[in-house]
């Protein structure tokens, strides 16, 4: 028999690869999600024209085009289980902790997918300055990781209850506004030459909270 | 009579696989799932649960699987000897029942190996094999589940409850949609499940209850229990 641990890795690996394999077949949140931020993009850029010398727009539209683009998919994670009646043998086959581990791994891969395609196009359209890169990255990165854990923990949280995607998105906004007001300040920071450090850390920091939370949760999530 | 089986578990002497239920009941909302039930069934040895529609037979076989909290009382499953708490239960039992969905953009080999993964079990390809072979759908592996019939969906359903070798096998009406010769596999199947192991059946199809030893037989004013 394999032991606890490398069977918690393995059901979590597992579980990520389904996703990813029924998003690449599917493309159930990512051409939503996509065709969000290169549609609201170019309106911008249209409208507006390039943004070269505000840091301070440039880093909230960066993030709410983001955010917005990836809420939605997001929920999706759990909710296509449930409307899809699929929970029931995820539940034969791994532990609550395990399917949301598997899932928040899913939506960190697909958000990096999602940032890979917006983010050079936003600093292209926008007439961005060059971001420096370190501060940037790790905005990105840990800006992304509080998302996912957020709306991972919403998504499980909501998936069974009627009228979810209403609820989805009123829970997680107020959730996520210290997320959003963290990284816009960041990023505007790291544009106008100053320091990301502290936004980094608290984005973090929120990350760390939310999963800590959540895997207290996850057990409890489906007892009838 | 004992025998010894490799299953989830590991090598276990067949007598020691054991469902007890105490003063079971369970209510959904207002409404009555479950009348107070108690009972102990010790493998080997393949039991039906009958009754009417709604009197509880698919929320016994969810309680005892570890998929719904009982309102009252308990449900405990033992092998070997150990007892085995509710949210362990997935990798000791083999359920199969009508609410049992696969993922329709994957094929038929490709759910049945995600289980097999996400169970931990060795060899995933050779498990899914073998019970693809079992349930006569060694043909239709590479198939989109989207594009099965209903005959070959629940054939699906017996293959996955199969997969991981349990020692407690849960089948809720698995006769459902089969043809003929599906009913031959599934008769063979819960004869040779039977003779090694624990199955529980859930129908009030005498073709599937004549299969059984024993009888749990559920009425909506309280519970027979006939031998």
């Amino acid at each position: 028999m394999p032991n606890a641990g490398s069977s918690f890795l393995a059901a979590v690996w597992a579980i990520l690869r389904k996703e990813c394999r029924s998003e690449w077949r599917t493309r159930y949140g990512l051409n939503a999600a996509v065709l969000f931020a290169v549609t609201s993009l170019t309106g911008v850029s249209f409208a507006v024209g390039r943004l070269t010398d505000r840091s301070d727009v440039l880093a909230a539209l960066l993030w709410v085009v983001l955010l917005f683009a990836a809420l939605a998919s997001l929920s999706h994670a759990f909710v296509r289980e449930v409307e899809g009646r699929t929970l029931t043998l995820l539940r034969l086959v791994a532990s609550p902790t395990e399917i949301a581990l598997g899932k928040l791994l899913f939506n960190l891969v697909f958000l990096t997918v999602l940032e890979a395609v917006t983010v050079p196009l936003f600093l292209i359209l926008m007439g961005a300055p060059g971001p420096r890169w370190g501060a940037f990255l790790a905005l990105l990165a840990s800006g992304s990781f509080a998302l996912a854990t957020s709306a991972t923990l919403v998504g499980a949280l909501i998936s069974q209850t009627r009228g979810r995607g209403a609820l989805f998105a009123g829970v997680s906004l107020p959730l996520l506004l210290p997320v959003l007001a963290a990284a816009v300040a960041g990023t505007r920071n790291q544009w106008a030459g100053g320091s990301a450090a502290v936004e980094v850390r608290m984005l973090m920091a929120y990350a760390a909270a939310t999963l800590g939370a959540s895997l207290l949760l996850y057990d409890h999530l489906w007892e009838d | 009579m004992s025998a010894l089986r490799e299953t989830s578990v590991g090598v276990v002497g067949t007598e020691a696989v054991r469902v007890t239920a105490r003063a079971l009941a369970h209510r959904y909302g207002p409404q009555r799932g479950l009348e107070p039930l108690s009972f102990e069934v010790v493998a080997p040895a393949v039991v039906a649960v009958t009754g009417p529609n709604g009197v509880g037979k698919s929320t016994l076989l969810k309680i005892v699987a570890g998929l719904l909290e009982p309102s009252r009382g308990e449900a405990t499953l033992a092998v070997g000897g150990r007892s085995v708490l509710a949210a362990e239960r997935r990798r000791c039992v083999g359920y199969a029942g009508p609410e049992l969905s696969f993922y329709p953009e994957l094929g038929v080999a490709e759910n049945l190996t995600f289980a097999a993964m996400t169970r931990g079990l060795p060899a995933p390809a050779v498990r899914v094999r073998e019970s693809l072979d079992r349930v006569g759908l060694s043909r239709h592996g590479t198939e989109r589940v989207a594009a099965l019939s209903s005959g070959m969906m629940q054939r699906l359903r017996i293959a996955f409850a199969l997969l991981h070798r349990p020692p407690l096998l849960l089948l809720d009406e698995p006769g459902n949609h089969l043809d003929d010769e599906g009913r031959v596999a599934l008769r063979a199947i819960v004869a040779e499940e039977g003779r090694a192991g624990l199955v529980l059946l859930a129908t009030n199809d005498e073709r599937e209850w004549r299969l059984a030893e024993r009888r749990i037989e559920l009425s909506g004013r309280g519970l027979g229990h006939s031998a």
